[in-house]
């Protein structure tokens, strides 16, 4: 029997959706595992730090709304100016292809974060759980956890799963730190930051705009620590060769990821011009139609279908050409220079700030689809989860709610992105959802459910 | 009660859901996406529902009418959404159908359909299961329980999560029989749903009536 249609769709947004929920479950279970059970306990009532999202004002449990309001508008104000000056700086430096110091700044900043970050917070877990555990030990595994992770981020042949792990364990880290802000505070910097985030990718002057336009001019990846959603293992598709071997093969899979892009690109930018790898290229197109699962649109892959069966027969591929390049001719022009410009374009995203209270995190983020998969950034795993778990200090429903909000508001990106075909921002729509949805269930639907559920009247 | 009490509450309430999850939808991705848009409609009629309701809140715990009031409505809103749901189906079979088309697969099966009839189904009982037992049992990974009223035996956890697995057997079998019946318009089944959950709502009054008598 065939395999239904039901078995390759929506791979690719699954493939960014899960990393995406287990960060967001982990830094829920950090945040109910070391908050302090006695809300009186000197550790809670211990002096706030003082952050950068903190630099104009402390907030403390006895201001009055207003006042709190104010002093929440203008740290988020002066967050998002800091931020959007460092990425103004990150865009002067890679513009005067100062790329070196960029590496090394960023391989120094992610052993930082990865040490100092994930440090204390493995030393508040052994703290709380009482694990006997001795300082040198603890510090030797400290060591090779971060050495192993500024590795995996950075160096080539890693495996995949690995970096993936290391990404998704930067995000909780730099998460569980923010959470330590007060609540107000979080929520207007979280607004801000998602206001800042449509500013910076889609205005014409942001910086985060010219940063990939210029990485996509040159050619080469941003300096950005991404998520990439490439499977570790394909499951039980086809996994795609190389184009040759999708011309022999003849039947494709309408949803498989991985396009392998490496060889491909390689010859596509070699034999541009080339007739003979015309096939090949229009074989990659149609491919890479095919990968967009969330197309039930119109994407017609009904020409490309005929196109592959039709060039299965190497003998005939260049009449296959022929007939493909003469019918749709604008199309495979127009998709040629999108599809150039995708393959380039790496996605936006996070410069991991220090882990030092001064230190701050730029975080500019947005999500591209290039032919190896999705790309998400780093800063949208840190916020969404930062959303996340504010929540989780109020309650298990708000925490379900906001994840359900995120999550759709992710998938709605992921359409728009398979729609427009350009870096676009990820946090807008799900921040704003997230916070609509935060606020409704707090108010409206926690003394409903919470009234019929005691007194065990169910729906 | 600890936390190895709190997990078994839990797991009581999710437990078959977690491995039909696991056996059946976690291999289809698109299986995974009909359950996270079907939990997310069931939320946001939830909160239309409680933004009905809460000016009314709270009821008063003597009289019992109010409580039948409260979950007729619910009930309804429920099967109105539903249909709902079963309108953006058909839409979603059609364009499905057409994109197989395309690619040359065979169109939807029957096993399929009903594959995303059980997913929109469990996805409305995972919802429920975690907004009403799930969301109260933080306290139970605690030192002591509670016990429920009327019967001073049965902790009110276990009754919760006994009463929320029964809750996500009915969301997710009844989406399956409503899609089915809606596809052969068959009458029976298509009022056997509605039915089944008013009457699942509404028996939980009576024990609200019976203040003397014990439910043990």
């Amino acid at each position: 029997m065939e395999s239904s249609i039901l078995q390759s769709i929506g791979v690719e947004i699954v493939g960014v959706m899960s990393p995406v929920s287990i960060c967001m479950l982990l830094v829920v279970l950090l945040v109910y595992s070391l908050s302090p059970s006695n809300p009186f306990s000197s550790a809670a009532s211990a002096p706030p730090i003082r952050t950068a999202a903190n630099l104009v004002y402390l907030e403390s449990p006895s201001d009055s709304t207003t006042q709190k309001l104010e002093g929440a508008l203008l740290n988020a104000l002066v967050f998002v100016i800091l931020v959007a000056v460092v990425t103004f700086l990150l865009v002067v430096l890679y513009y005067y292809n100062f790329t070196n110091f960029l590496k090394n700044y960023m391989r120094f900043s992610a052993f930082f974060v990865l040490a100092t970050m994930g440090g204390s917070i493995f030393l508040s877990i052994i703290q709380h759980f009482s694990i006997p555990i001795d300082s040198i030990t603890c510090f030797l595994l400290l060591f090779n956890f971060s050495v192993v992770g500024v590795l995996s981020v950075f160096a080539g042949g890693i495996p995949i799963i690995l970096r993936q792990i290391y990404m998704v364990s930067l995000g909780i880290f730099v998460a569980a730190w923010f959470t330590k802000l007060p609540e107000w505070t979080t929520w207007t910097l979280l607004v801000a930051l998602a206001v800042y985030d449509l500013v910076a990718v889609l205005a014409p002057g942001g910086p985060l705009k010219l940063l990939v336009e210029l990485a996509s001019t040159r050619d080469e990846e941003l300096p950005a620590l991404v998520y990439e959603a490439r499977p570790a293992v394909s499951r039980g598709m086809e996994n795609r060769g190389s184009a040759l071997g999708l011309l022999v093969a003849g039947v494709s899979d309408s949803g498989s990821v991985e396009l392998q892009a490496i060889n491909m690109d390689r010859n596509r930018n070699e034999n541009r011009s080339n007739s003979e790898s015309n096939a090949a290229e229009t074989e990659r197109y149609m491919h890479e139609e095919g990968e967009s699962s969330v197309d039930l649109g119109e994407r017609s892959p009904l020409v490309g279908n005929a196109q592959r069966r039709l060039s299965s027969s190497s003998d005939s591929s260049d009449y296959s050409t022929v007939v493909v390049q003469s019918d749709r001719s604008r199309q495979i022009g127009s998709r040629e220079f999108e599809n150039a410009v995708d393959e380039e374009m790496s996605p936006l995203v996070e410069m991991m700030g220090l882990g030092d209270e001064r230190e701050l995190t730029s975080g500019g983020d947005g999500m591209e689809r290039s032919g190896r998969g999705i790309k998400l950034g780093l800063g949208d795993f840190v916020f969404y989860s930062v959303l996340v778990g504010r929540a989780a200090m109020y309650d298990l429903m708000t925490v379900y709610a906001c994840y359900l909000a995120i999550i759709s508001g992710l998938g709605c990106t992921l359409i728009l992105l398979s729609v427009c075909r350009r870096a676009l921002p990820a946090l807008p729509i799900s921040i704003t959802l997230g916070v609509i949805f935060y606020f409704l269930t707090r108010l409206l639907m926690e003394p409903f459910v919470v009234g019929t559920a005691t007194n065990l009247l169910m729906f | 009660m600890t936390v190895a009490a709190g997990i078994g509450y839990a797991l009581l309430a999710l437990g078959p859901s977690i491995s039909l999850f696991v056996s059946v939808i976690s291999k289809k991705p698109f299986l995974i996406l009909t359950l996270l848009s079907s939990t997310l409609l069931w939320l946001i009629s939830l909160i239309i529902l409680s933004g009905i309701w809460r000016p009314f809140l709270p009821l008063s715990s003597t009289t019992w009418w109010p409580y039948g009031i409260l979950i007729f409505t619910a009930v309804a809103f429920q099967e109105g959404l539903r249909i709902l749901f079963w309108k953006i189906y058909k839409r979603l079979e059609d364009t499905l159908d057409a994109f197989a088309d395309r690619v040359s697969k065979p169109r939807l099966f029957l096993t399929d359909k009903m594959q995303i009839a059980l997913a929109g189904g469990l996805g409305h009982g995972v919802a429920h299961a975690v907004f009403f037992c799930l969301s109260l049992l933080t306290p139970a990974f605690g030192p002591a329980t509670a016990f429920v009223d009327r019967c001073s035996q049965m902790p009110f956890f276990l009754v919760s999560a006994v009463i929320a697995l029964a809750f996500v057997t009915i969301h997710t079998f009844s989406m399956l029989i409503a899609f089915n019946g809606y596809a052969e318009g068959n009458k029976v089944d298509q009022f056997f749903v509605p039915i089944v959950h008013l009457a699942s709502g509404m028996v939980n009054i009576i024990q609200r009536l019976n203040k003397n008598s014990s439910i043990c």
